[in-house]
């Protein structure tokens, strides 16, 4: 015991040298067995639940939801530029939508997102998400959301080039009763029906509104009803050249 | 009480309280301007949250910093022992205590209100709302900061549990939730971890309605949850004083 203390009295520095070195060299093992070892890192992470939403936000919601919006508008950001918006999840990119809704429902910053940006990704296919996103966040209170859902009507329309839901959504749009709504939102139904082929419906549409002005249901600006006017007649000829018969709308079930 | 309250105060320059408190809240804001200005709509709303919920955590812990810092310094150096000496009762010198904090927090709140209301287009109505509302979550976590350097001494025990108690007062929404959300999931009415929950949100006040981001962006919706602050303030800021009164007298030096 006593020749021990004395040997490492003598020898310690040298016992912890190599002992360094030992463990210098196990490091270069672990760093190479690992090295392979990385974290993943998902252009858009699963949505977070709602009970880790409440517990994070510390009871300000509002903070919260700017974070993480601002999570959700620089998902992609990889540091070295953007990745392309045809390889994100965009079931997931619904999902945080979704969820950052739950958190603030007045704020305009995530349907500006999702008609503004999302809706410009090159795989027309999930356009869907986008525009179940905006069906859900308009219809909550279509009076305040109207132009959402015109923005979900133009998307169906241009991008999608989907008749029967642009027209789906410019049904809805037309429901809005919002003052500050102009009057083209109650017209779309006719334009994209118009477009559809269906006659009768444009013609119903702008009926229906040349009768409650003229009733005074509603109050038409005179540059409104010209416009009206303007797009009944420019129409005419074809209508006629298809023998177009308005009572023939009414006898149909729209 | 007064010598007491400028000798708080004073510890505050001295500490570099004020200084550094609103070196990192004008940190903050500056962060919260580029970040808010980086978002594609609604810059403005979105600095302003960034701003005030940034603030408002840098405010609360560093005053529990402060509050149990300076306690458990008084109690090393014998301070405390040499201010009881003179004619000042155990109350007076809480409250001397008390107030002193109080108004050093006032002291960094008011320039915080002031460059939201000159540097952000707000409601004003609602960021007057914050400003009293997070004065008094202060009020409220400073009183316990106090409370537990009293009873624990030791600055390290003090500000764990200041910062737990400011945690899981500002959680009491979810665990208030969890009690309903158990009841739900399990057919046992009130399962244990809902009864453990019940009994921690008697115990514990629910600072997660104080002080929202979103007033001084879309107004006061609810005009009830700032009756429910004020009854809750009214309450547990006496309960905390009695208890650090109590505690007090007790207490053989």
């Amino acid at each position: 015991m006593k020749n021990f203390k004395l040997f490492f009295y003598i020898y310690s520095h040298k016992i912890f040298f190599w002992l360094f070195v030992v463990v210098f060299v196990a490091q270069i093992f672990f760093w190479k067995a690992t090295e392979k070892y990385r974290l993943v890192d998902e252009i858009v992470p699963p949505a977070p639940s709602n009970h880790l939403i409440k517990a994070s936000s510390f009871g300000d919601n509002e903070f919260l939801f700017r974070t993480l919006a601002l999570r959700l508008q620089n998902s992609g950001d990889i540091f070295a530029g953007f990745v392309s918006l045809d390889k994100y999840d965009y079931s997931r990119v619904y999902d945080w939508m979704s969820t950052l809704d739950k958190l603030n429902a007045d704020s305009r910053l995530i349907p500006s997102l999702a008609s503004y940006y999302y809706a410009q990704t090159q795989n027309k296919g999930d356009l869907k998400y986008v525009l179940q996103y905006l069906d859900e966040h308009s219809s909550r209170d279509i009076d305040k959301n109207w132009w959402w859902l015109f923005q979900a009507t133009f998307i169906a329309k241009k991008d999608l080039n989907d008749l029967d839901k642009s027209l789906y959504f410019a049904q809805k749009l037309a429901q809005n009763n919002a003052k500050e709504a102009p009057i083209w939102t109650r017209q779309m139904p006719a334009f994209i029906g118009e477009k559809k082929g269906d006659s009768c419906m444009a013609f119903k549409v702008i009926k229906n509104l040349i009768d409650e002005s003229e009733s005074g249901k509603r109050q038409i600006s005179v540059e409104e009803m010209n416009f009206m006017r303007h797009f009944i007649n420019e129409r005419l000829s074809k209508l006629k050249k298809q023998n177009f018969n308005p009572a023939e709308c009414y006898s149909i079930k729209s | 009480m007064k010598s007491i309250l400028k000798y708080i105060l004073k510890n505050g320059l001295r500490d570099r309280l004020y200084l550094g408190l609103l070196t990192f809240i004008a940190l903050a804001f500056a962060v919260s301007i580029f970040l808010g200005s980086t978002m594609m709509v609604e810059q403005n709303q979105s600095s302003i949250a960034y701003a005030l919920g940034t603030s408002r955590t840098i405010l609360s812990l560093g005053m529990i910093l402060f509050v149990c810092i300076n306690v458990a310094r008084a109690f090393d150096n014998k301070e405390i022992e040499f201010i009881l000496s003179k004619p000042i009762s155990r109350e007076q010198f809480i409250l001397g205590y008390l107030l002193g904090f109080f108004i050093a927090n006032l002291l960094i709140l008011l320039p915080i209100i002031s460059a939201v209301l000159l540097v952000f287009k707000v409601d004003k109505i609602g960021a007057l709302y914050w400003f009293l509302t997070t004065l008094s979550e202060n009020l409220i976590v400073i009183s316990f900061a106090l409370l537990g350097s009293l009873i624990l001494k030791n600055s390290f025990s003090a500000i764990l549990a200041s910062f737990g108690f400011y945690a899981v007062s500002r959680l009491m929404g979810m665990f208030v939730m969890t009690i309903d959300f158990t009841d739900e999931l399990t057919s046992a009415k009130h399962g244990e971890l809902g009864i453990a929950l019940k009994i921690l949100s008697v115990i514990f006040p629910r600072l997660d309605l104080f002080s929202q981001s979103s007033w001084p962006i879309y107004g006061v919706k609810d005009n009830m949850v700032l009756w429910v602050i004020f009854f809750q303030s009214t309450i547990y800021l006496p309960l905390m004083i009695f208890m650090a009164f109590h505690d007090f007298k007790k207490k053989q030096f």
